[in-house]
């Protein structure tokens, strides 16, 4: 006969208070897992965006790129020294790496123009910048095509089907103007809506042809794994000399990855509120147990248990509680989260229309599904339940066993 | 042999004005194998004598010893210890744990005792106090009768030097209340356990072999008797 079974017993005898009481450690476990993975979603999403968007695992541009608003000047153009050359090529960390030539062009239909991002990249694009959450209506341009993808919000702001034809006007490299009349090969919805509205890709030659350039803006590299960007920069950077930049995807994010951490607060705030008041709950209902076994505890000293185990008995029924209670959360919690990671939100399709302006992120909330993450929530829990059942113990173990067995 | 020697124990509740001798200046000597009545008017001191020599409570003044160990300044951990190993308590009020069956409560003491006896011990006693088959059944299905057996099964698996009952029938019906006097007393002479229970029963002091009459916190008469039936 074990403390543990007394304990058990004791709680199924009033079911529904015990239910009652616990019932907000199920909630606050329950919205502190789902919420983190949440914001963990949004945050693999913000990397997931960049990484497959414009920075790749790691970018090389020239010096003093801008970094804010639709601006992508070719005043100056990049070259790669050598030894970079070699390091791209030859690293085994490398899995590819592409050139690019992003600028600003203005998109006309005749009735209607708009200012764009064009990517100019060859086939190897694809490998760097992958496009597993592309839809593409149409398809995409072959290298030797004067053709264009458009993103889906450019074809929807300005009635562009696919097969339409429309002209693109920039800056040349040496400062001139230059256009061209580009067929529309097809419209892509990317996952990522800030493209979607802004921005177009072209066949290599036909972006150098554009700008008159003969070498790109933008180099951009996949590793791997995410993880090796740091190190592999590092050597990049040693590699290219002064005249680029080299930008990780991590330090891309970094920025938007801070206003997450904020986030991440906000919610522990609130989950730390909702763990206060379970614990008073669940403190109320172990007192409750506590006047109503009066006799009980006098008895059970009477047949000489120690205060000490008195206390682990009341302990223990708090533990069952916080331990049960924080399961279900993690078992309805963690369902959720992995449920969400399974099947994203389309925020895309809730909310067509709106301008993002620049904000590189997902078009799909989705959570991250990291079974690890959900340890931490559970035993806060619990031993939030174990905490509120010591003072209501402590009251119990003190009782005078004389009077405590002769209490109704 | 003497198990329990009393010698000035004093109980005084409450100071100055309100200050009350529950018990005052008690000498006495229980023997193993005694079954001996407790009695006196109400508010006499039976339930703080009996609760002294439980190892409840210990003496203001005086001493209280248990097989020659003292009571006064045990820590709680002695204390219950002493409870554990030494003393079997039978209840007015039953005091059986509710939540378990007939059976489990008798585990539990066991459990408490250190024995490892496990479910069958447990039915095997509950059979000897005349409850077979009602092992699995818990105390709301139990009449006050088979509650106090219970009690008496569950006050007995330690083997205790003494068996301590207040008022033990008070809540009992006169046949249940002889049934469990009689159980006791077979008990008494079967394994010597000491019994010392308090009542205001005549009926169950005809049981006694002895008589300890108190009043006002003292005892005022001790006589012993043959094995009167
Ligand atoms: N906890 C207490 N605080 C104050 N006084 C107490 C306490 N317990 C008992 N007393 C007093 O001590 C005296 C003896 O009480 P006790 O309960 O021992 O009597 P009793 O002989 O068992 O009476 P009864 O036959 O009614 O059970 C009484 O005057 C009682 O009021
Ligand atoms: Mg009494």
């Amino acid at each position: 006969m074990t403390l543990g079974r007394l304990a058990l017993r004791n709680m199924l005898r009033s079911k529904r208070r015990t239910l009652l009481s616990t019932a907000a450690i199920v909630v606050g476990v329950m919205y502190l897992i789902l919420g983190q993975a949440f914001v963990g979603g949004i945050e693999e999403g913000i990397v997931q965006a960049a990484e497959d968007g414009m920075t790749g695992h790691i970018t090389v541009r020239v010096d003093d790129y801008p970094t804010t608003g639709l601006s992508h000047p070719v005043d100056d153009l990049l070259t790669l020294t050598p030894a970079a050359k070699a390091l791209l090529d030859d690293d085994a960390r490398v899995a590819a790496w592409v050139e690019r030539t992003v600028f600003v062009a203005t998109l006309s239909t005749g009735d209607d123009s708009l200012r764009i991002r064009a990517i100019g990249a060859g086939a190897r694009d694809a490998e760097v910048f992958q496009r597993t959450t592309w839809t593409v209506e149409g398809r995409v341009p072959e290298t030797a095509e004067q053709g264009a993808l458009l993103g889906a919000g450019i074809g929807r702001m300005l009635g562009i089907g696919v097969g339409d034809r429309v002209i693109l006007r920039t800056r040349t490299h040496a400062g001139a103007i230059n256009a061209l009349d580009v067929a529309v090969a097809g419209l892509v919805q990317t996952g990522n809506m800030a493209l979607d509205g802004t921005t177009a890709w072209l066949p290599d030659a036909l972006a150098r042809d554009l700008v008159r350039a003969e070498r790109p803006t933008h180099v951009g590299v996949r590793l791997k794994r995410r993880g090796q960007a740091p190190a592999f920069a590092e050597a990049l950077r040693a590699a290219v000399g002064d005249g680029a930049d080299v930008i990780t995807v991590q330090e891309e994010t970094a920025e938007l990855l801070r206003m997450q951490q904020i986030r991440r607060n906000a919610l522990n705030i609130l989950v730390g509120v909702l763990l206060a008041m379970s614990a008073l709950a669940i403190a109320n209902t172990i007192l409750m147990a506590a006047h109503e076994r009066v006799r009980e505890v006098g008895t059970l000293r009477a047949m000489g248990m120690t205060r000490r185990r008195i206390v682990a008995l009341f302990v223990t029924e708090g533990a069952i509680m916080g331990g049960l209670a924080g399961l279900v959360g993690l078992g309805v919690g963690g369902l959720g989260a992995w449920y969400f990671s399974e099947n994203p939100i389309d925020l895309g399709a809730l909310m067509q229309g709106v301008d993002y302006g620049n904000i590189q992120f997902s078009a799909y909330l989705y959570t991250a599904f990291d079974p690890g993450a959900m340890v931490l929530p559970f035993v806060i829990a619990a031993s939030t339940a174990v905490l509120a059942s010591i003072y209501p113990a402590l009251l119990a173990s003190r009782l005078e066993i004389a009077d405590a067995v002769r209490a109704e | 042999m003497a198990i329990c020697e009393l010698k000035g124990a004093t109980k005084t509740y409450g100071s100055g004005a309100t200050e009350v001798h529950a018990i005052l200046g008690i000498d006495l000597t229980i023997d193993a194998g005694e079954f001996t009545a407790f009695v006196g008017p109400s508010g006499s001191g039976k339930t703080t004598l009996l609760n002294q020599i439980g190892c409840l409570d210990s003496p203001s003044a005086g001493s209280v010893h248990i097989r020659g160990k003292a009571t006064a300044g045990l820590s709680d951990v002695k204390l219950a210890g002493l409870r554990a190993e030494e003393i079997g308590f039978i209840f007015q009020s039953f005091n059986l744990i509710p939540v378990l069956t007939a059976a489990e409560n008798v585990e539990l003491a066991m459990s408490l005792a250190g024995q490892d006896g496990g479910h069958d011990a447990a039915l095997a006693l509950l059979a000897e106090v005349g409850l077979e088959g009602l092992g699995g059944r818990r105390p709301n299905q139990l009449s006050g009768g088979q509650q106090q057996r219970v009690a008496i099964a569950r006050a007995l698996v330690k083997k205790p030097s003494i068996v301590i009952a207040d008022e033990p029938t008070a809540n009992l019906d006169s046949d249940s209340g002889r049934a469990v006097l009689d159980l006791m007393r077979a008990l008494n002479e079967k394994h010597g356990t000491t019994f010392l229970f308090s009542t205001h029963d005549p009926m169950v002091v005809d049981y006694a072999r002895r008589v300890v009459t108190l009043r006002d916190g003292a005892i005022v008469s001790d006589e012993r008797r043959g094995a009167a039936s």
